[in-house]
């Protein structure tokens, strides 16, 4: 924005505005403000929690449905007015944070299901829906999403696409990037497009790869076709102990030549005997690792027997199914207040991903990095989704409240200090900035550092799409 | 806010917690953020922080239903209804309640209903001058089926006369509490309007509650204000489950459970018990403790739009899961339901149900 706001062009966008999704879905109002204004982003709680107000939107508009979306675009490009994406706020990045004011574009109201199709196995819905809710529907003609991240019962369709998100299935159903058929988006000039009828095709670039991740700074993700699946026929699960991660790590990387398990997390040492010991019950020295199949039951009678075969072959001690369990009943719960760590504490998830030849190198970097810039600093970390060439590393850093400072500003700085060090790591070892949880204002300075001049790429799209800048900016390094 | 350190923790825990983000009803119906837990806790917490004024946070604080959606799925036991109950407390205190609350606080001080209505319809007046006599039990209706809902209070009546042998209703019925609970909580004046309807309750063996809403105020909020019931006190579809008789006729039934019941009094089977008697149940996929509350008519007075929307909500659950009619057994979710202009699912009242008007 190249003007001053004033009192008259405030209340003239506002109407505009007004105009675009109706009276009742367009507030100024302060409750709706600054519900938008902190995120799951620690540096946005940790900021309300010192009593001090987030940058908040101008305006706050829900619409319900592409055209509106289109409309309130179309205004944001005229007056120049900053657009942030909003879903239902569960990113731990900022990428919801409306940091430059303007509009924040909340997303709930597009929360339709379309069409529950089993012929094809997918439901088309708004990208306003809550997960659940589309789980929900699914579960009501008796299928199921085979999406499970924790944050289920709080991030919408659109948020889940728009950062790439992940379930605790993921090793045999996929990433969402894997679980999408097609999108409508509407582009930041206020065009309605769609993807290409069907994925998986050789029509050039795949539009669905290029909006998926792009965090609202490439247009708005209005409506999807997300996969489903049959219900398992059975879900069994194995919990084991190795004695060291490199051995599991070996494990899991045959593991996963020979058949695809559904759950697949390793714990290091450090989380086995702290979160898991706590809410699973693990009370051995070790890495714990708990592992689902699940399908056809004649499948699955081979798949236990190649999982302990394999297991066998690299010592791991077989525990049985009930850590497995109450593993999966109990798989949201961490993250719950109590369980989960909260304000005071500082924390972080660094998760980032490499091939099998580089994830055990770059957990030893990330935790010595981590560990002794910052003896302050405890480091937790697990393996959680896996593929025939590699894994992810979900590592994090929890420092007690006594050790965090008081004043909001050194607050940051500290935070800012231990993401540096640990992302850094990770880049100069063959990681990448974030596995699944999205980059946003937290990690957009590392961009340019993983990329180097590949982010002209990025550049480019932002540019033509964008020219104004007015999507999500100081998000994704854009 | 002066909230006690008890709250406080609740609110501290809530305000950046979003795992119950799928579960209000009115959040799920309007899409706003701030009709969330997490928005109301985060809205307290910067109060309480000085951060913003209480003026700013008040109306989203009584656009919670309080039906306990969110305390009920969370495993940790947090409880967002505590904090946005002492939260309405302590602004009254402050004086700092929007107009329109004050005035339905008012009418339930001054005629004993948050409607302000003076009177009842003629034709209920009939049917319970019929029970005036005084007997061991008590048919307690409510004030919205007294004042709202006539023809409920109506049906409600007639199926005890098929069912119960005698049994009063009071013509000058008081009010219990219950809409004054969920405006102010636990205040000095809710506790004396439900000192005085116990009063009258003890004088009898047994009391049937026909509104869920007052079940949760009797048996449950009479308790945790330290007042005594000395009667029985029982749901009318507790007392009716193993008494009614019916045709089993009507196919694809979804029951709407009030939550005051299933949720708040762990009271779940006896209207399946009686709906199973007249109809084949299809039942919602969230229903029992899960159940979604689906509006009343005490919000409708000052949200009367989104109360619509929540109602719309619950029509189109009972549409996905194919389901042709929703039994309800609170006054307030059936008039809400009836409200929405649609011809796809039949709205049957409980008491409509046994008495085969429908």
């Amino acid at each position: 924005m190249q003007y001053q706001m004033n009192k008259f062009l405030f209340a003239m966008i506002l109407t505009e505005l007004e105009d675009a999704v109706g009276r009742e879905n367009c507030s100024t109002r302060v409750i709706d403000k600054v519900t938008h204004s902190v995120d799951y982003y620690w540096l946005s709680r940790m900021w309300a929690d010192r009593g001090c107000r987030m940058p908040e939107a101008d305006f706050v508009v829900c619409p319900g449905c592409a055209e509106d979306v289109s409309k309130v675009l179309k205004i944001a490009n005229y007056y120049k007015l900053p657009v942030t994406t909003w879903g239902a706020g569960g990113g731990t990045q900022g990428g919801a944070v409306p940091v430059c004011g303007g509009i924040l574009l909340d997303t709930k109201r597009m929360n339709k299901i379309y069409d529950v199709n089993t012929e094809s196995m997918y439901i088309e819905c708004g990208t306003g829906c809550v997960y659940k809710h589309v789980e929900y529907a699914a579960n009501e003609v008796g299928k199921t999403t085979m999406h499970y991240p924790s944050s289920l019962t709080c991030s919408t369709v659109g948020g889940f696409l728009a950062h790439r998100g992940i379930g605790v299935s993921s090793t045999k159903f996929g990433k969402i990037d894997d679980m999408v058929l097609k999108m409508e988006i509407v582009l930041p000039n206020g065009d309605i497009i769609e993807t290409s009828p069907a994925p998986k095709h050789a029509a050039g670039p795949d539009l669905n790869q290029i909006f998926i991740g792009s965090e609202g700074t490439l247009g708005v993700i209005t409506k999807a076709q997300m996969r489903i699946y049959d219900e398992p026929e059975v879900r069994r699960f194995r919990g084991f102990l190795f004695s060291d991660l490199s051995s599991a790590i070996k494990a899991g990387r045959e593991l996963l030549q020979k058949f695809k398990p559904s759950v697949m997390r390793l714990y290091d040492q450090a989380e086995t005997s702290s979160l898991i010991k706590k809410i699973v019950g693990v009370d051995r020295k070790g890495a714990f690792m708990n592992i689902a199949y699940e399908g056809v039951k004649e499948l699955v009678d081979v798949e236990g027997k190649i999982l302990l075969d394999t297991f066998g072959k690299y010592g791991a001690e077989d525990l049985g199914s009930e850590y497995g369990e109450k593993w999966w009943k109990e798989k949201i719960t961490f993250f719950y207040p109590g369980h989960m760590m909260d304000i005071p504490q500082m924390f972080g998830t660094m998760d980032t991903i490499a091939p099998y030849d580089k994830i055990e190198k770059i957990y030893w970097a990330m935790k010595e990095a981590v560990e002794s810039n910052f003896p302050q600093a405890r480091f937790i970390a697990h393996f959680s989704h896996w593929y025939e060439w590699g894994t992810m590393l979900y590592d994090r850093f929890i420092i007690d409240g006594k050790d965090v400072p008081a004043d909001p500003v050194e607050a940051l700085r500290l935070h800012q200090a231990v993401w540096s060090v640990g992302v850094r790591a990770a880049i100069a070892n063959g990681g990448v900035v974030n596995d699944h949880h999205g980059v946003g204002i937290k990690l957009g300075r590392f961009m340019k550092e993983q990329y180097g001049p590949a982010m002209q790429v990025f550049e480019g799209l932002k540019k033509s799409l964008d020219p104004n800048g007015i999507m999500n900016p100081f998000k994704l390094g854009l | 806010m002066n909230m006690t350190e008890f709250s406080k923790k609740h609110v501290d825990s809530c305000r950046f917690c979003w795992m119950c983000h799928h579960i209000c009803p009115i959040g799920n119906a309007t899409g706003q953020e701030r009709n969330t837990a997490r928005a109301r806790a985060l809205g307290i917490s910067l109060v309480n922080r000085d951060a913003i004024a209480l003026e700013e946070i008040i109306d989203n604080i009584y656009e919670c239903a309080t039906c306990s959606a969110c305390a009920h799925t969370c495993v940790t036991g947090w409880d967002p209804v505590l904090f946005t109950r002492e939260a309405r407390l302590k602004a009254a205190l402050a004086g700092a309640l929007p107009e329109y609350i004050n005035i339905l606080i008012d009418n339930c001080l001054d005629t004993g209903n948050a409607y302000g209505k003076e009177d009842i319809s003629p034709e209920l007046k009939e049917i319970i001058s019929k029970h005036g006599e005084k007997t061991d039990t008590l048919l307690w209706l409510g004030t919205d089926a007294r004042y709202m809902a006539p023809a409920q209070g109506i049906n409600a009546v007639r199926v005890m006369e098929k069912y119960a042998p005698s049994f009063t209703v009071l013509e000058d019925e008081p009010d219990c509490g219950t809409h004054l609970d969920f405006l102010i909580g636990t205040a000095e004046e809710t506790k004396n309007i439900m000192q005085s309807a116990a009063d009258i309750m003890n004088n009898y063996t047994k009391v049937v509650i026909f509104d869920p809403a007052d079940a949760k105020t009797i048996k449950r909020a009479f308790g945790e204000m330290g007042i005594e019931l000395s009667c029985e006190a029982v749901t009318f579809t507790s007392f009716l489950a193993p008494l009614a008789k019916g045709e089993k006729t009507l196919r694809d039934a979804a029951i709407q459970d009030a939550f005051q019941l299933s949720r708040e009094l762990g009271e779940t089977e006896p209207i399946r018990e009686i709906v199973s008697k007249y109809a084949y149940i299809r039942e919602f996929l969230l229903n029992g403790e899960e159940t979604v509350w689906a509006g009343n008519i005490l919000m409708s007075r000052y949200m009367g739009r989104v109360i619509k929307k929540v109602a719309e909500m619950r029509i189109s659950n009972a549409e996905s899961i194919g389901a042709k009619y929703i039994i309800t057994e609170s006054v307030g979710e059936y008039v809400s339901l009836k409200s929405v202009k649609q011809d796809k699912i039949g709205i049957i009242a409980l008491e409509n149900l046994i008495l085969g008007e429908y």
